[in-house]
């Protein structure tokens, strides 16, 4: 399936460097905290080698300095535990935030994309990206900080003991350079793709779940189990890729760790038996060196769990307009969030003029529809299956700008409208029905989160709703690991979270569907009623609908071929009249 | 490393949480246990060096000794061979045996999602599946990961006191004494962190189902513009996770003062003691910087134990959701019986429903609700008195009556992958029959519009299809399957009704001779129907043909599509 956009390496960098920068002073506390740990770390080996000398020349201050050590110890314990602490608050901080982006800005996403990528991409980026991101800002970025501190320190501390024993560390750096350019020019998409794996190993347990019926139904056990297999066996060859580039790179750098070691050691030595230091410089020398070890080493592990964070943040970034990642139908243009709108005029309904749109390149669905809706005007739309309706009442609610040709409400063209504004004009209700987590209460005010129970009530009761929604109560939990509600109800809840909108114009796609046929007619008279004086366009295959509308479109292979009132459509024995007759079952038309 | 996926996951012998870590272990024993040997010969290699630097100090600076001096830093150098070799050689077995873990787990997870089928939504949200499947796989694969380095520390620490008992048994006590009294009061810290981050972990979870709420959800919010209240409770549930968070760093930021501060002070007790013996000429100067340094390496293992246990407790946690799922049973029991293939009649006491066998039943129901009580109970997705033939129904093998009776109703899903694997799920059709069942279910067009027909990657649910496209591909996909009974819940409440005319007259062709069994109050199909029984408040109060039923009051009122008052 194709997944939602990654964002590119540089708006990786950029992005981090400025959520980085957009909270200096919580950063510079963490580095300091971690810095002066780090410097009191470095006060054990040098007191040692003063002790050592010491005690060898027969000397007893070993009271006094074990004391320092002591506190020295101390201080760093308490000062790293300070800038963990301040560390994870920076960072819970941060990934909330990144988080909380992430999904809004899914949510402005073309649908087309998110629906595609499914739930798994989703999830896995929401869950394990951002855990992977939460590991590399709690941990990576103040341990490479620390890391890298520790070295310069340690680094300096060699240069004052003796300029000449601090040459001796050169020896590891070209390996060093070299295998970590090359390790890292791969590893990010290594990494990118490692985490694409999981997303897809997600969405296929995820269909299983959702499908559990189907799949006991159909006896499709083996088929889910041969698809997880499938994913899995993606996943390990894309961890196999990343453990083959370490499996060159850390025993590369872990030989290239031990040679200063033996550099200093040796080298060091010979300088002490030709008298150019003394014994306990190349002591301290050697310790440090050694020292040096630990620090480097976590800034390289740490410096690989960069690679995943960035990674991660690249699939957090991909959603986000100014993030690289772009949508699949041109709908990424901002909308306009401001009161900028002129010339809107309430009088004039909605307008459709040479709409033509396509899902696939050079398969248009709709194909220069002309329309005009007046103010008030109860339109249905029918036709056969796969005609374009559902497609046309998307474009009118703006949930797809067209591809060519325009739509308008009001005069003003429905993909210029800032969205409440927008919303508060066209609403759309579709025979997809789905129950969020929440409340049933928290599922009919969706749309308009200040109402207060006496307008849901109202909403309700405009759906025929009020009955089994009072005797659940409003606070019952829906959705997801909540009450079930059947279809029907689903649908009832649309429309009353519909009617508390209380747009000017409603699109129905099939809103009924899932009703009885009696219950249905039933709810669109009552609806009618709540909605007297709105437009309301209809798509319905139950033609009670069209004939109790003002005027009925017909629609086929994406153009509108029949247009006017139920009666005169039937009088003229065409393609509506035919249906007509088809729907009473009488097949003799 | 060997290969995955394991064809056959195998099946935990005992669910609970340890046990089933056990078990997860024992099937990966041998590359554990060669994990834990790389896993001892690293830090023992690295223990090693400070012996050596001492040596090099004492042997060669101190005795003024140049071949002592290089003999001991080839030594180092080789020491550190070795530590390079076995570092990667551990991680890959570590990578290996996580891995092994994980994809069992959700190989399992699978197997059992699928085997409780209808019973899955009933006990358990979609969410909490998720949860196990993304956050606990990993986190029980994580013990696994860890367990040959735990081993190894442990080794390790042994090792290390042997050393410093043989140079100074004092100080070689003072660290096997000193060890498990650190560790000890490192493991009074995890417990109250493995609490705060088992309280993250369900928060986690809540804000996970909300996630998943918008894939479905996303066509209803742009419908009216409830994305901001949305993206609103989202935030509020994504702080209270922030919230926990902290909390849990907070423990974590003792936890990690503690692990330096405990090692920390055992190193001074014993560089303190050290320079007494040095003073008293009991020790030299370069064994003092051996201790030293082994007092300082050991704060590595001890660090690597405290982790590991917390690890597996996390893991634990982990493991109990996964056993709690996996011992989820599914609530109808097979029956003894064996199902043999003959047509006959369905019979639901319940409603008073009678299927013939072998021919097309319609059935108009007055309430939708009643139309998906009697579907479920006919295919046996509740318990209850229906008979087939002359047997009871729940006497008879479960997979047997699903192989038999097929309940297709507008909840039923399409998975994602070629149209062509969705339309024929047992993989037995072929081009000519897929075509066929398609043309029946009235769906030539929406193979015609796809860019690779029947060889399409479809989306998950198919959402790219109109829920009319959807529809008819599920009937396509119905028939194809082929069952002796098939029972379809408004197979054409989306469709229009040219569309839904040429299904009826198809469908009652191609099911010629098996049992059908159609719920809908369309007239158009009710028509196609041999016999048409009329339920009213669940009972079954009126049969007959669709033109003989225009005749009862009851039954005209629910069908006919007449132009005045419903």
């Amino acid at each position: 399936m194709s997944e939602l956009p990654v964002a590119s390496m540089r708006t990786v960098r950029a992005r981090a460097r400025r959520l980085a920068l957009a909270h200096p002073r919580e950063l510079a506390v963490v580095v300091a905290l971690y810095a002066l740990g780090a410097a009191s770390g470095l006060a054990g080996p040098w007191l040692i080698g003063r002790l050592v000398e010491d005690v060898t020349r027969g000397v007893d201050d070993v009271s006094l300095v074990t004391a320092l050590i002591c506190g020295f110890i101390v201080a760093q314990a308490l000062l790293t535990g300070l800038g963990m602490y301040a560390a994870a608050r920076l960072g819970e901080k941060v990934l909330a935030r990144l988080r909380e982006e992430f999904v809004t800005d899914v949510l402005a996403l073309p649908l087309g994309t998110v629906e595609r990528a499914g739930t798994g991409d989703l999830i896995t980026r929401t869950t394990r990206d951002v855990d992977l991101l939460a590991r590399a800002v709690r941990y990576a970025i103040p341990e490479t900080l620390i890391s890298t501190l520790t070295i310069a320190l340690t680094l300096g501390g060699l240069v004052i003991i003796g300029p000449l024993l601090a040459l001796p560390c050169l020896v590891a750096v070209p390996t060093l350079w070299a295998a970590t350019r090359w390790y890292l020019a791969r590893a990010h998409a290594g990494y990118l793709r490692e985490n694409a794996s999981y997303s897809q190993i997600a969405e296929g347990l995820s269909e299983t779940v959702d499908g559990a019926r189907t799949v006991e139904a159909l006896r499709l056990g083996d088929r889910r189990f041969e698809r997880v297999n499938r994913d899995i066996a993606a996943s390990y060859a894309a961890e196999r890729y990343t453990l083959r580039l370490r499996t060159v790179y850390l025993p590369t750098i872990d030989t290239s760790f031990v040679l200063p070691v033996v550099a200093t050691l040796v080298i060091g030595g010979l300088f002490y038996l030709e008298g150019m230091v003394s014994l306990a410089a190349v002591t301290t020398a050697t310790l440090y060196t050694q020292q040096l070890l630990v620090p480097i080493d976590m800034l390289l592990f740490w410096m690989n769990e960069l690679q995943i964070g960035g990674a991660a943040l690249a699939r957090l970034l991909g959603v986000r307009r100014d993030g690289g990642g772009a949508g699949d139908d041109g709908s990424d243009r901002p909308r306009p969030r401001a009161d900028a709108v002129v010339g809107a005029d309430p009088g004039r309904g909605v307008q459709v003029h040479g709409v033509s749109y396509a899902y696939r390149d050079g398969r248009d669905v709709l194909r220069g529809v002309d329309l005009a809706i007046a103010p008030g005007e109860r339109l249905a739309i029918v036709g056969p299956s796969g005609a374009g309706k559902s497609t046309l009442g998307k474009l009118l609610a703006g949930v797809h700008p067209p591809r060519a040709g325009t739509v308008t409400v009001d005069g003003v063209a429905v993909g210029d409208l800032p969205l409440d504004r927008l919303r508060s004009s066209v609403a759309l209700v579709t025979q997809e029905h789905h129950v969020f987590r929440g409340t049933v209460r928290d599922n009919v005010v969706l749309g308009r989160p200040a109402a207060d129970d006496d307008a849901v009530e109202q909403a309700l009761r405009a759906v025929d709703a009020w009955g089994w929604a009072s005797a659940l109560g409003l606070g019952t939990a829906v959705g997801s690991g909540g009450v079930e509600l059947s279809p029907a109800q689903a649908q009832q809840l649309a429309l009353a979270r519909l009617v508390l909108v209380d747009p000017h114009t409603l699109v129905l796609d099939e809103a009924t569907s899932l009703l009885d046929p009696r219950a249905a007619r039933h709810l669109e008279r009552s609806l009618a009623a709540v909605l007297a004086g709105r437009t309301v366009i209809a798509i319905a295959h139950r033609l009670h609908t069209a004939h109790d509308a003002d005027r009925v479109a017909v629609m086929d292979d994406g153009r509108i071929v029949e247009l006017g009132s139920h009666d005169e459509l039937v009088a003229a024995g065409g393609a509506y009249a035919a249906l007509w007759r088809s729907w009473h079952g009488d097949h003799s038309g | 490393m060997r290969p995955f996926p394991d064809p056959d996951p195998g099946r935990p012998d005992r669910l609970t949480p340890g046990r089933y870590l056990f078990w997860l272990t024992r099937l990966e024993i041998g590359v554990v246990l060669l994990g834990a040997f790389y896993g001892c010969l690293w830090p023992v290699a690295q223990a090693l060096v400070p012996y050596a630097v001492g040596r090099a100090i004492d042997d060669g600076l101190a005795a003024r000794d140049r071949s002592d001096l290089l003999l001991w830093g080839g030594i180092v150098l080789a020491l550190g061979l070795v530590q390079a070799a076995s570092g990667i050689l551990q991680d890959r077995c570590a990578l290996a045996n996580a891995l092994g873990a994980r994809y069992r787990t959700l190989q399992l997870v699978t197997r059992q999602a699928a085997r409780l089928g209808a019973t899955l939504p009933r006990r358990v949200s979609a969410g909490e599946v998720m949860s196990v499947g993304v956050s606990d796989v990993t986190q029980i694969g994580r013990a696994l990961e860890i367990s040959s380095r735990g081993i190894g520390s442990a080794v390790t620490i042994v090792v290390i006191a042997t050393i410093m008992l043989e140079a100074s048994w004092q100080l070689g006590l003072v660290v096997l004494a000193g060890v498990p009294v650190m560790v000890w009061a490192l493991s009074l810290l995890l417990r109250p962190l493995i609490d705060r981050q088992s309280r993250l972990r369900d928060q986690q979870s809540e804000l996970t189902s909300r996630a998943v709420d918008i894939v479905g959800g996303l066509r209803v919010l742009r419908g009216i513009g409830g994305e901001e209240m949305f993206a609103g409770r989202y935030r509020e549930e994504s702080q209270r996770v922030r919230h926990a968070g902290v909390q849990v760093a907070r423990v974590e930021s003792l936890l990690e003062s503690t692990r330096m501060l405990l090692p920390g002070l055992l190193v001074a007790l014993v560089v303190f003691l050290g320079a007494r013996y040095v003073l008293d000429g009991d020790l030299t100067g370069g064994q003092l910087v051996a201790f030293y340094g082994y007092a300082v390496f050991l704060a590595v293992p001890v660090r690597r134990i405290s982790i590991a246990a917390g690890v597996v407790m996390k893991a634990h946690v982990a493991a109990r959701r996964v056993v709690d799922l996996l011992a989820l049973e599914p609530e109808l029991a097979s029956g003894p019986k064996r199902l043999e293939a003959a047509a006959s009649d369905l019979h639901d006491p319940a409603s008073g429903l009678v299927v013939d066998g072998g021919r097309f039943t319609a059935v108009a129901c007055s309430r939708p609700a009643d139309a998906d009580a009697v579907a479920d109970r006919l295919g046996r997705y509740t318990d209850s008195d229906v008979t087939y033939g002359e047997q009871p129904i729940r006497d008879l093998d479960l997979d047997d009556v699903r192989r038999h009776v097929l309940v297709v109703s507008n909840d039923a899903r399409l998975f994602a992958g070629a149209l062509r694997d969705e339309l024929d799920p047992a993989g037995r059709a072929d081009d000519h029959r897929l075509d066929r069942t398609v043309d029946v279910a009235s769906g030539a067009d929406i193979l015609e519009a796809l860019p690779d027909g029947l060889d399409t990657e479809i989306a998950p649910d198919g959402r790219e299809f109109s829920g009319g496209q959807r529809q008819r591909l599920r009937l396509a996909r119905a028939l194809t399957v082929d069952p002796e009974v098939l029972v379809l819940v408004e197979p054409t409440s989306a469709v229009d009704a040219h569309t839904e005319a040429r299904i009826a007259e198809r469908l009652a062709a191609e099911r010629t001779g098996r049992t059908t069994v159609v719920f809908s109050t369309s007239p158009i199909l009710l028509d196609h129907a041999d016999r048409v029984v009329l339920v009213d408040a669940g009972k079954a109060v009126a049969t007959g043909t669709h033109a003989e039923l225009m005749g009862d009051e009851r039954y005209r009122a629910l069908v006919a599509r007449e132009e005045g008052e419903a």
